[in-house]
């Protein structure tokens, strides 16, 4: 890459100055982005323990497809997971900017704390929420306890449906901060005249909702829904933070479960092909649901029209 | 109009009912957290369901800084931070000057390049191929492996709000200075540079907030070297030690040290904070 300009004077200096300032985020870029995308697909095709490796073909796809249940039942997770917790968080998030897009006293502090939760490590709120849920001394069982709600104290996490229902809990917290900022970006851009025409005519709230807001924000409701369901289906560090998917493997996501087999993490054999086919498989997954969910909410919006 | 005043108040008031329940579990588990790290290590045990503390106490702080390596973990992240900061506020905004006013063969299909890379969602997956070429480069046993990792990895977010900055100065700047006899890079250096001052408060803010949460990463390059551990690698480490019943007092102290600076940067910066995250995401 290194070009004199004294002994190629065809080249523009400033360009080799462009060139060589860039070059260093360029092989970093390529080295750390696509070198291990090549990675993956070639070990896809081996068996390998780190050390050694073997060319066994397709043997490693055929082991997801027909002997390995637990890769689709974490799969399965991930989505029971990232749509259950989105089909709160969304509307909540939308729901929260929208109050806060009526600039009414106080909602300049309001924003500031409901945000809050959005600047704080995934891996602390996993922490914090194991320890609040814990079935003995925790906080959560002794208040529900002081309601009256429950009678003994909840094991939250030694039961699936708890456990997902608390690391969902969980994530909502941390994550609905930064949709409703997305709303109320989108929200504030939304002429005012539209409402005060709509005043005129004597129009209901729900109704400008329904026919003047929704419409308006559509083109940032779809990537922002997107973006969250992408981002919930690669949800990794919550659950090694919190559950670590116990009991029993009931609450592992695809991520977690593909981390643990490539580096042998939480007494797993270290099997760099076999997850190197599960990290492409999953790769070829998620692609397939933002194209379905963009065909789908692109003719969505244009029925809406 | 007498139906209309009370149908407003009305409605001011679920507002405010909602904002207000909304902000109480919003803030609840942080309150639990550093509040809890004050209790004794009995009150912890035997009534860990109170959210205030009988007596304030420091025990946890010192014992998690003195016995618990804390403060090591403190500087790591200190270090790690820093470092990624300032390192992404260079490389960005100079990726961000080349792609926007440089000129040489290949600068869009390199760019297209580095935008579709987007649209490859691997995320954690690639973790293990990235750590596996950081060992063939030997920085696979630090932090130093995280950092030039994200450094010179070229975030496409920052490079997206870093190019859409420097669109906006004019270029009769640069004019004026190549004119002067400036360089490509003495125009960065003296003319660009001076005036990205919002940009690279946003950026550093993006990137302090990421590097300081990170866990993943950080905890792969530091699994066999735990003296290098980052705050929260080294909190998790307390949960899956196996004493976790026993380190509740360690976990909710190490927990609010790697809390606190986070949020008195955010209350500090809160406005920068909310504006740099949604610049960056809605444009990628």
């Amino acid at each position: 890459m290194r070009t004199n300009p004294l002994t190629k004077p065809k080249y523009d200096p400033n360009s080799v100055q462009a060139v060589v300032m860039l070059a260093p985020m360029l092989i970093g870029f390529f080295l750390f982005t696509y070198v291990p995308i090549f990675y993956i697909l070639r070990y896809s095709f081996y068996q390998s323990n780190g050390f050694t490796e073997t060319w066994i073909g397709v043997e490693n796809f055929v082991r997801i497809f027909t002997r390995d249940l637990p890769y689709w039942k974490s799969l399965g997770n991930a989505f029971l997971l990232s749509f259950g917790k989105l089909a709160v968080e969304i509307p909540l998030a939308l729901l929260l900017a929208v109050f806060l897009n009526k600039a009414l006293k106080g909602t300049g502090f309001f924003r500031v704390m409901l945000f809050l939760p959005a600047i704080i490590s995934t891996a602390i709120t996993g922490l914090i929420f194991s320890l609040m849920f814990a079935s003995f001394n925790g906080i959560i069982n002794e208040m529900l306890l002081n309601i009256g709600w429950i009678a003994r104290p909840i094991s939250w996490f030694s039961r699936k449906w708890s456990a997902m229902l608390v690391l969902g809990i969980a994530s909502v917290w941390n994550n609905y901060g930064i949709n409703m900022i997305f709303f109320l970006m989108a929200l504030q851009s939304v002429p005012k005249e539209l409402y005060e025409s709509a005043d005129i005519d004597g129009i209901s709230s729900v109704r400008k909702f329904f026919h003047i807001t929704l419409p308006m924000i559509g083109p940032t409701f779809q990537v922002v829904v997107l973006m969250a369901i992408v981002g919930s289906l690669k949800m990794a560090d919550l659950i090694l933070a919190s559950t670590n998917g116990q009991p029993a493997g009931q609450t592992e996501v695809v991520m977690t479960y593909v981390f643990k087999y490539f580096f042998g993490y939480d007494g797993r054999t270290v099997s760099v092909g076999f997850a190197s086919a599960m990290a492409l498989i999953t790769g070829i997954i998620l692609a397939l649901v933002s194209l379905v969910y963009l065909k789908t909410s692109n003719k969505l919006g244009h029925s809406m029209d | 109009m007498k139906k209309h005043i009370l149908q407003r108040t009305l409605s001011k008031l679920l507002i405010y009912t909602v904002l207000t329940l909304v902000f109480i579990v919003a803030i609840f588990p942080v309150l639990y957290t550093l509040l809890g790290s004050f209790k004794g290590n009995m009150e912890l045990l035997t009534e860990g369901n109170r959210l205030f503390p009988r007596k304030f106490v420091l025990d946890n702080y010192k014992q998690a800084w003195q016995i618990a390596n804390f403060s090591q973990y403190t500087l790591n992240s200190l270090f790690m931070s820093g470092s990624i900061v300032l390192g992404t506020i260079i490389s960005c905004t100079i990726a961000g000057y080349v792609f926007e006013r440089g000129h040489f063969k290949g600068k869009n299909l390199i760019f297209t390049l580095v935008v579709s890379s987007m649209f490859v969602s691997l995320g954690s997956l690639t973790l293990y191929p990235v750590f596996m070429i950081a060992k063939f480069f030997g920085i696979n046993k630090s932090l130093w492996g995280v950092i030039i990792i994200r450094v010179f990895g070229l975030n496409v977010t920052n490079l997206f709000i870093a190019r859409a900055y420097i669109r906006t100065i004019s270029y009769e700047i640069d004019e004026s200075a190549m004119l002067d006899g400036c360089s490509f890079f003495q125009i960065y250096h003296t003319m660009i540079l001076p005036l990205l001052k919002p940009l690279v408060a946003t950026i550093a803010i993006l990137e302090f907030r990421h590097s300081w949460n990170d866990y993943l990463m950080p905890l792969v390059f530091t699994l066999s070297n735990p003296k290098r551990m980052p705050l929260i690698v080294g909190i998790m480490e307390l949960k899956s030690s196996g004493e976790a019943a026993t380190s509740w007092n360690l976990m909710l102290a190490g927990s609010s040290i790697a809390l606190i600076p986070m949020i008195v940067v955010y209350l500090i910066f809160n406005r920068n904070f909310i504006e740099g995250l949604t610049a960056g995401s809605v444009k990628g």
